[in-house]
């Protein structure tokens, strides 16, 4: 044990060690020479002499005429902003092509010339890097150590497409897309307020990748921004590939199967979670946005429980978390009754499932775990696959599993039932990241099940309780509105109530100075007189008034 | 706690869960489903135990094996001096564990109910964490248990699925069956107030045959077990049977009745009009009078008339009230035969003695001791019987009356 802390006081003086350069590195800049040669000759050893980054000089005034040098990367930029507003206007603008002083001629392209939407002056090699590959073109002037940035992002991207997760019947088509600025624009159309704050960072001491924030500033509870950025500025890696690198290193628990931090590819939930007091956090490269804090029951729920009413919406929840029980127990249920407690099973569904299983030479434990594992084999491959085969994989999986294996006898058709039963059950929750949670528990419980029954259930239960209560996100309990019991939270929860009667925002989310979201006596009514006004009423109106 | 505790703890508690095996695991392929018990008593003396042991892959239904040709039980017998020792005896010749908490059915013979009595079997049952407590009881009626037990059935692949079946409709059909279970039975027992009543079944036909295959194959099943009357018992042991009408007299008082057919003779005709009760209550109450008890009996009972083969019509009030008269009469008398017939054998099977006893326990204790000997045999019981009619059926006046018509 006494190991254990050398290794993490080693830990902490490396961590110390790595501040320490890097505060060194941070402090002295290295800045832009005035020659441009010396420039470019900087920028193809930085860049290993890429030739995706385009070099193009043109020559600007006369007597004498002065080198002045475009730099941008292939395939970032876009491309019609580059040769018309840029380099065009640099060629053909009048006062260009006159007597000029170098510092004069700066000055004239960003004011004059470049007809683009963002012109910056760059001095530092480490940012004019940072802007050169996101996309933006550089200029550099022969004799002068600043150099121009215009902003000229574009290039290929996805357009905005339908989700391919969290399919909904009724509700916006638009799913996110790759880009973090028009994932951003794709909120800002939803939310037409002010108070829609971001912040943005760069993470990733390789990739740089852009990370933003978004929340509703006077809705978000006070100090859960301040927590997301303290947990984002210690992230120290090399890369940010996906938003899941970032859940895995700002999440509350480690050792959880379950998603402490819930992400979605729709504008539309996003939104909604945003109302609610909630932060969203958008990674550059993924559709798929962060949301924290998350809940649990969160993970039952779905867009279109709000866009249905309050009826359908609460069945439809009361459904799900049944689906998700089925999911984790199916199995098990079945393997602890008929191997500990046959007398559960009324006679005749007994007599039934033993002539099932009269032929087949596995316990029923090993046979529920074969079968799972076969189940998850099918899933994973047909997952992975390419195309092509996934109908060759389908169509061999129904048969191994579903006749040949039967007829075989070396599983029962009972069995096939159930495992097909608990399949379709982990497929219709509706969140992906919970589902799979629920698969690897399910194993945990038909373990417990083989061993001590109905018995071993109810303890594994009792351990899926007290963890799932042990959990937090960002700070909130996992488990809330259950434990700790809030009873107004509780009418989003397994039931959904009215969308009139939505009087305020969950407490343990939003900020407890702006809860009420909806004003007094939203109950809509039929008119008083059913619209069924005899003309004799209308006239008496009439002399009244 | 620290880790370094924590961590072994942990890996102790988890080693535990594996050392201990399966605790008491049983695969289903590995254990015989008793489906019935018959228990007999042979020339010695000694119990003859019958186990209908469920073939679950002959029961047609499930996917293999498809039933049909070969028999969906199997019988295994073992002869020892108790129930447990029946037990152990026919393990040996089964390959599997024997497993009773599917045992629906428990047959006892004839002549051990009335010879050796009930006492002495139902502690094993009792006992047994896997047998049920609302296990069926019937005793076999003119034949051996084990008759019963191994006879094929047809509908019912498992025949004792078939007599529990019998049982539960012909109490709810008919009135004339009383479906009891283990626990009813044994607590009955013990009763000082009331003694147990159970149903007697009998296999009629070819009863040499009922335990092959071939039995099942006619559709005129050759040997079939019928339900048949109820049987009396007084201190644990068999002492007389009681059959239709006094069978249904006695449900009548113990209120059991669901749903029973009266025949009513009309003008001379015999059973010409029936009667079947849809619901009905029977309240019975205890009273001492100058210190001898009392029971008075009122019951009401409401039902539709059935079947009419007199020209009556039924539009008039004034017949339905004589109707409900008649049959109110007739349902008394049933009773009234149904407790004389109790008194006679000396057997409070109606919970009289219980009744008195919740009612009077200060005087009970006094009566308790010449209740079934003395006291309940001269018992003054007032049965007072309201019918009502509730529907005539689909017409009014049978089309005999229409006939009759013509006829003029």
């Amino acid at each position: 044990m006494a190991s254990f802390f050398k290794q993490k006081r080693q830990v902490k003086q490396r961590e110390k060690k790595k501040e320490d350069t890097g505060q060194s590195k941070s402090k002295t800049p290295d800045y832009i020479d005035s020659s441009i040669s010396a420039n470019l000759e900087k920028v193809k050893k930085k860049t290993g002499n890429s030739p995706d980054i385009i070099i193009r000089t043109l020559k600007i005034g006369q007597n004498p005429e002065i080198k002045t040098t475009i730099l941008y990367v292939q395939g970032l930029i876009d491309n019609p902003s580059v040769t018309d507003f840029l380099i065009e206007s640099i060629m053909k603008n009048p006062h260009l092509s006159e007597k000029i002083l170098p510092q004069e001629a700066l000055d004239v392209i960003s004011e004059e010339v470049v007809s683009l939407g963002g012109v910056e002056t760059v001095k530092d090699w480490e940012k004019l890097f940072l802007s050169l590959l996101s996309g933006d073109s550089i200029i550099f002037v022969d004799g002068i150590n600043i150099a121009l940035v215009a902003s000229t992002k574009g290039g290929e991207r996805r357009s905005i497409q339908e989700p391919s997760t969290h399919l909904t019947v009724r509700g916006s088509r638009e799913g996110f897309t790759e880009s973090n600025a028009t994932n951003i624009a794709m909120l800002r159309r939803i939310i037409n307020s002010p108070n829609l704050w971001i912040e943005s960072m760069k993470i990733g001491t390789v990739t740089k990748t852009d990370v933003s924030i978004m929340y509703i500033n006077g809705i978000v509870k006070e100090g859960i921004v301040e927590e997301v950025k303290k947990r984002l500025n210690r992230i120290n890696i090399d890369s940010i590939l996906e938003s899941g690198y970032i859940e895995q290193l700002i999440e509350d628990q480690v050792m959880t199967p379950f998603p402490t931090l819930n992400h979605t590819e729709r504008p539309d939930m996003v939104a909604g979670n945003l109302l609610e007091g909630r932060v969203a956090i958008f990674v550059n490269g993924t559709p798929f946005v962060l949301v924290a804090p998350a809940i649990f029951v969160q993970f039952f729920q779905s867009v279109e429980d709000y866009y249905n009413r309050f009826d359908i919406a609460s069945a439809t929840r009361f459904l799900r978390i049944i689906v998700f029980i089925i999911s984790i127990v199916g199995p098990a249920l079945y393997v602890a009754a008929t191997t500990f407690h046959q007398e559960m099973i009324p006679t005749k569904l007994l007599v039934i499932v033993a002539a099932q299983r009269e032929t087949v030479p596995l316990p029923a434990v090993v046979e529920a775990l074969l079968m799972e594992m076969t189940f998850e084999i099918l899933r994973e491959a047909s997952l992975r696959m390419p195309k092509a085969v996934g109908s060759t994989m389908s169509i061999v999986g129904a048969l191994v599993i579903g006749q040949a294996a039967v007829q075989a006898g070396i599983v029962s058709p009972a069995m096939v039932i159930i495992v097909s039963i608990t399949a379709i059950a982990s497929f219709a929750t509706p969140s992906y990241s919970i589902a799979i949670s629920a698969r690897i528990v399910r194993f945990g419980f038909i373990i417990c099940a083989g061993t001590l029954g109905f018995y071993g259930m109810i303890l594994a239960f009792i351990v899926l309780i007290v963890h799932l209560c042990s959990l937090r996100s960002l700070g909130v309990p996992y488990m809330t509105p259950l434990a700790p019991l809030n009873p107004e939270g509780l009418g989003d929860t397994f039931f959904r109530r009215p969308m009139w009667a939505f009087k305020e925002r969950p407490k343990f989310l939003a900020n407890e100075n702006n809860l009420i979201r909806e004003g007094d006596n939203q109950r809509p009514l039929p008119p008083e007189s059913r619209g069924m006004k005899t003309s004799d009423e209308k006239k008496g109106e009439g002399n009244e008034s | 706690m620290n880790r370094k505790r924590l961590v072994p703890l942990l890996m102790m508690l988890i080693a535990t869960l594996f050392t201990t095996g399966c605790w008491d695991k049983t695969e289903l392929n590995e254990m015989a489903i008793v489906s019935a018990v018959g228990l007999d008593r042979n020339k010695e003396g000694k119990l003859v135990g019958t186990f209908q042991i469920i073939n679950p892959g002959n029961v047609a239904g499930a996917l293999q094996g498809g039933g049909g040709t070969n028999p969906p039980i199997s019988i295994y017998r073992a002869t020892g001096d108790n129930v447990l020792e029946l037990d152990s005896l026919a393990s040996t010749k089964i390959s599997r564990d024997m497993y009773f908490a599917h045992a629906n059915l428990v047959v006892i013979g004839e002549e051990l109910a009335k010879e050796e009595g009930l006492n002495d079997i139902f502690d094993a049952f009792e006992r047994s964490p896997e047998f049920r407590a609302t296990t069926r009881i019937v005793i076999a009626r003119g034949v051996k248990a084990r008759d019963i037990v191994e006879t094929l059935t047809a509908i019912d692949k498992v025949s004792a699925e078939k007599v529990i079946k019998t049982i539960e409709t012909t109490e709810k059909t008919q009135g004339k069956n009383i479906s009891i279970n283990l626990q009813e039975v044994i607590k009955n027992l013990l009763s000082t107030g009331k003694e147990p009543i159970i149903s007697g079944f009998t296999v009629k036909g070819n009863t040499g045959k009922e335990d092959s295959m071939e039995n099942t194959m006619s559709s005129d099943i050759e040997a079939n077990p019928n339900a048949v009357g109820i049987g009396v018992f007084k201190d644990g042991k068999l002492i007389d049977w009681l059959d239709g009408d006094k069978a249904i007299g006695s449900m009548w008082v113990l209120d059991r009745i669901e749903s029973t057919n009266l025949n009513l003779d009309w003008e001379g005709k015999k059973d010409a009009i029936t009667y079947q009760v849809i619901r009905q209550k029977t309240n019975v109450g205890a009273k001492l009078v100058n210190g001898k008890p009392k029971i008075s009996i009122k019951v009401r009972a409401e039902g539709d008339i059935r079947e009419v083969n007199v020209p009556l019509n039924l539009t008039d009030t004034h017949v339905l009230i004589d109707l409900e008269k008649k049959l109110a009469k007739d349902v008394k008398k049933e009773m009234e035969v149904a407790i004389v017939r109790a008194q006679k054998n000396k057997s409070d099977i109606f919970g009289f003695g219980e009744l008195m006893h919740e009612s009077h326990p200060k005087e009970w204790k006094k009566l308790e001791k010449n209740w079934d000997d003395d006291t309940f045999p001269k018992l003054e019981v007032d049965v007072q019987v309201e019918t009502f009619i509730r529907r005539t059926g689909l017409r009014n006046k049978p089309f005999l009356s229409n006939l009759k018509k013509k006829d003029q």
